[in-house]
């Protein structure tokens, strides 16, 4: 009851873009990503384009998805939902990441972030980067450890945790995206934060202490922190629950009787996971919301979300925006070998596909595969 | 800028926005290994085919009044971005190949896409590379960058010229400067004026005489030109009669009859005809047809039975012989009048040049499907070519000019059109690619033209057709002005 009193809306200050860029993290970011590009041109001036271009998102790569206990019968609690329609400003951060090239130490990848607010009807976004970095056996801890040291990941011992160079595209866009969110949710107040992704903890890009961390800092500002899920591996008794909310009508909450149990001991459901149908359409996505908040804050929070964004197939418009924001085209990644030409003469050729060589029309799938 | 791909005589070439080029420009790719250019003229601007274009601009356009934002970019990839996303693709096609500093036509080789240079071909070095022949020059105007355009009046001497574009684009007045380039080269020339737009050319725009001014005869049906029958061939008659008044055979036949035997006793008058038509023994219907055409001529004011009212025609091309114009003004002058007065100076010149008596003449013939009757269309481009009429047809309506004349024409003078089908018809000239007539003449600004053939040594020039100080007397009279 005094949480609900403390939520009620009061007027709050943005200055998001000029506070983040001021803040250490992108200096260290330009820095980092120059000096690491020195070091290609320092080496070898070749820079071998892949021939399937990765792109990640910071979200895991492969959904942890729950089993309920307790849940007896294949009932699900339906909530319904009503707009309110009060002022509440809403955030959405999203985070990409694109391999650029290869050379013969490392690898090149870029990576930008975006937020997306809306307040008083108007949407606003900043975007932060893109950065290109050069990562090598050599250079792969310092980066790391940059990252980590921005994104509060400090508990976790340093010497094993940086990750095998393959996996730091993920992992680096992982940290970008804890650092926006740290920041988001110490700036703001009385804010609806959306993420991109559940609020799984406990993997290797998300520590369980840094994403509760992130929760409680959102917590105490009276933020409210929602996760959309796209796509989504929920089931029931062998249902997919995002077919069973296709009976419901939207607005509306599915919510599971029962409590998840994750597939390992490592992994927490720092959140509760709902299914949310809020407009008529065929989408409908998972959604984690806070579960330290109470019920009732949760479901106010999803009301005041669909009476204040733009939703589209059940879809928050900041999100989507925050989505297509960061998200690298094609050309972007042409400009970014350009300007690794333009200013330290490194050169893009594009590698032999070693299948379409073996097995001619046959030979398709990844080139590393 | 990068050469692209090759395609038939077909080059693409990737082009940045700092690099300035439009169409009609000419590059040079150089391949310095193999010490040969190609030359190529930019038939197109088109953007580069980038990908993810699509993205950035639906992304880009969500901007507006409820979304904006900022990017914190400090290594400026947005501007490499801009860049590429304003990369442009050139269509070229090859007109040449430079082998050690020589021309030739073939193209056969490919240039290197790694090494080659390619540069602008400025238009003062590529009219020095094609050689220009300037013994007779004629000052069309200025390129675009800028280099004066001169052609050589040999390159219309026993051709085939079209000038032709829509309306209010110039194609009056380019004519007006051929023609009084020609005179001032010493040729003659007859234009067929159908809208009176080249009686002042003795004139300066404030009506003062210029050097023409005794050069330029103004002949005008019924006023100063006049004929007596007596003047006239047998042969000249006939078809006017056939061809202008539509007389039947048997009519015709009868006609001659009547003709030679008031020619035989030396009374070849229009007072004399029509009593021989009265009093002729044959058909009533023969002699009804007879009377109609008779009358026909008679009302046309063109025939007249006083000397002294006539003109001779023949003297009138003695006196441009060594350089001048005559200009026959059809202004005010029905149908079948023009084809009378039209079919009459045609066959005069034909009986002069057939006589020597004219050596050769530059016909301009404006808007010729207003008066030339259809078998001229096929004796233009052949037999009258062959006795020394040397035509240029002037029109904005490119499909009243028959195909067989596009394709023999030897110089084009093409002007804006934006037609499809207009361009359609005027890309069936043999001179020309259809994409280069399509591509380029679409764009043209006013008193912009595209020269197309010999004039040019076939290397198609844009060019702003210089101003002209004499009355052009080609303006549409119009209401609101007067009023003012």
């Amino acid at each position: 009851m005094i949480q609900q009193t403390q939520y009620t809306p009061t007027p709050s200050k943005y200055n998001f873009p000029q506070s983040l860029q001021d803040t250490a993290l992108p200096t260290r970011f330009i820095e980092l990503s120059l000096r690491s590009i020195k070091n290609i041109a320092s080496q070898d001036t070749t820079l071998y384009q892949p021939y399937e271009t990765i792109t990640e998102n910071a979200e895991p790569s492969e959904e942890i998805t729950p089993v309920f206990l307790g849940q007896t019968k294949l009932k699900l609690n339906t909530i319904p939902l009503k707009p309110i329609h009060e002022e509440t400003p809403i955030i959405a951060i999203d985070v990409s990441s694109i391999k650029i090239g290869e050379t013969t130490t490392g690898i090149l990848l870029a990576i930008r972030g975006a937020i997306v607010w809306k307040n008083n009807r108007h949407y606003h976004y900043l975007r932060i980067g893109p950065f290109p970095f050069h990562i090598t056996e050599e250079n792969k801890a310092e980066i790391y450890q940059l990252f980590r040291q921005y994104s509060l990941d400090t508990l976790t011992p340093n010497t094993t945790s940086t990750p095998s160079l393959i996996h730091m595209q993920t992992r680096i866009t992982t940290l970008l995206e804890r650092w926006l969110q740290m920041n988001i949710a110490t700036q703001s107040q009385n804010t609806l934060i959306l993420w991109d992704g559940s609020l799984t903890a406990g993997t290797n890009d998300s520590p369980t202490h840094i994403i509760a961390q992130l929760l409680e800092t959102a917590r105490n500002r009276l933020n409210t922190v929602l996760a959309f899920t796209k796509i989504t591996r929920l089931r029931l008794s062998g249902h997919r629950l995002t077919d069973l909310i296709e009976k419901c009508t939207p607005p509306c909450l599915l919510e599971m009787d029962g409590y998840p149990i994750a597939p390992s001991n490592t992994i927490h459901f720092l959140g509760n996971i709902y299914v949310a149908k809020l407009t008529q359409g065929n989408c409908s996505f998972r959604l984690d919301i806070d579960r330290k908040l109470p019920r009732e804050q949760a479901v106010e929070a999803i009301q005041r979300l669909i009476a204040n964004d733009q939703l589209a197939e059940s879809y928050p418009e900041t999100l989507r925006l925050a989505h297509i924001y960061s998200t690298f085209t094609a050309n972007e990644v042409i400009a970014i070998q350009r300007l690794l030409a333009q200013t330290h003469g490194i050169k893009t050729i594009t590698r032999p596909n070693i299948r379409r060589l073996l097995f001619g029309p046959f030979g398709k799938g990844p080139e590393g595969g | 800028m990068r050469l692209y791909r090759k395609e038939g005589n077909t080059v693409q070439i990737l082009s940045f926005p700092t690099e300035n080029v439009e169409k009609g420009d000419y590059l040079q790719i150089e391949d310095p290994k193999q010490n040969r250019a190609l030359i190529t003229q930019v038939i197109d601007v088109q953007f580069a085919n980038v990908p993810g274009i699509l993205e950035e601009l639906l992304r880009d356009s969500t901007n507006g009044e409820n979304l904006n934002g900022q990017d914190f970019d400090p290594l400026e990839v947005s501007s490499h971005v801009t860049y590429i996303q304003d990369a442009r693709l050139l269509i070229c096609k090859i007109r040449a190949s430079l082998d050690n500093g020589k021309l030739s036509a073939t193209s056969a080789w490919l240039p290197s896409r790694s090494q080659s240079i390619i540069k602008q071909l400025p238009m003062s070095s590529l009219l020095n590379l094609i050689k220009i022949n300037h013994s007779l020059p004629i000052q069309l105007g200025e390129t675009k960058d800028e280099a004066s355009l001169n052609i050589d009046a040999t390159a219309l001497d026993g051709k085939l010229n079209i000038v032709t574009g829509k309306k209010e684009t110039g194609k009056s007045h380019l004519s007006k400067l051929l023609v009084l380039s020609l005179v001032s080269h010493g040729a003659p020339v007859v234009v067929l004026d159908l809208n009176g737009e080249y009686a002042h050319l003795g004139y300066e725009a404030d009506g003062k005489k210029n050097e023409y001014t005794n050069r330029v005869n103004v002949l005008t049906p019924s006023e100063n030109f006049r004929v007596i029958l007596a003047q006239m061939k047998l042969r000249v008659i006939l078809n006017i009669l056939i061809h202008a008044l539509n007389l039947p055979g048997t009519s015709a036949r009868e006609f001659r009859r009547i003709w030679q035997f008031l020619d035989e006793r030396a009374t070849l008058t229009l007072h004399e005809l029509g009593e021989a038509i009265r009093n002729w023994r044959c058909n009533q219907h023969v002699r009804d047809a007879l009377f109609s055409r008779y009358y026909a001529l008679v009302n046309s004011g063109f025939f007249t039975d006083n000397p002294s009212e006539s003109l001779s025609l023949e003297e009138c091309f003695q006196r441009i012989r060594s350089g001048g114009a005559l200009v026959i003004n059809l202004r005010d002058t029905s149908l079948v009048d023009r084809q009378i007065v039209v079919e009459y100076v045609l066959g005069k010149l034909i009986d002069l040049l057939t006589q020597q008596k004219l050596k050769a003449v530059f016909l301009f013939a404006e808007e010729a499907h207003l008066y030339l009757r259809e078998t001229y269309w096929d004796d233009i481009v052949t037999r009258m070519r062959h006795f020394g009429v040397f035509t240029t047809f002037v029109t904005n309506q490119p499909d009243t000019i028959r195909e067989n004349i596009y394709r023999q024409a030897d110089n084009v003078f093409l002007f804006n059109f934006t037609n499809e089908h207009d361009l359609e018809t005027v890309s069936r000239a043999a001179k020309v690619d259809v994409e280069t007539v399509k591509s380029i003449a679409r764009d043209l600004p006013s008193h912009h033209c595209l020269l197309l053939g010999t004039a040019v040594k076939d290397f198609p020039i844009v060019v702003r057709v210089k101003a002209l100080n004499v009355q052009t007397m080609g303006q549409t009279r119009l209401f609101f002005t007067e009023k003012n």
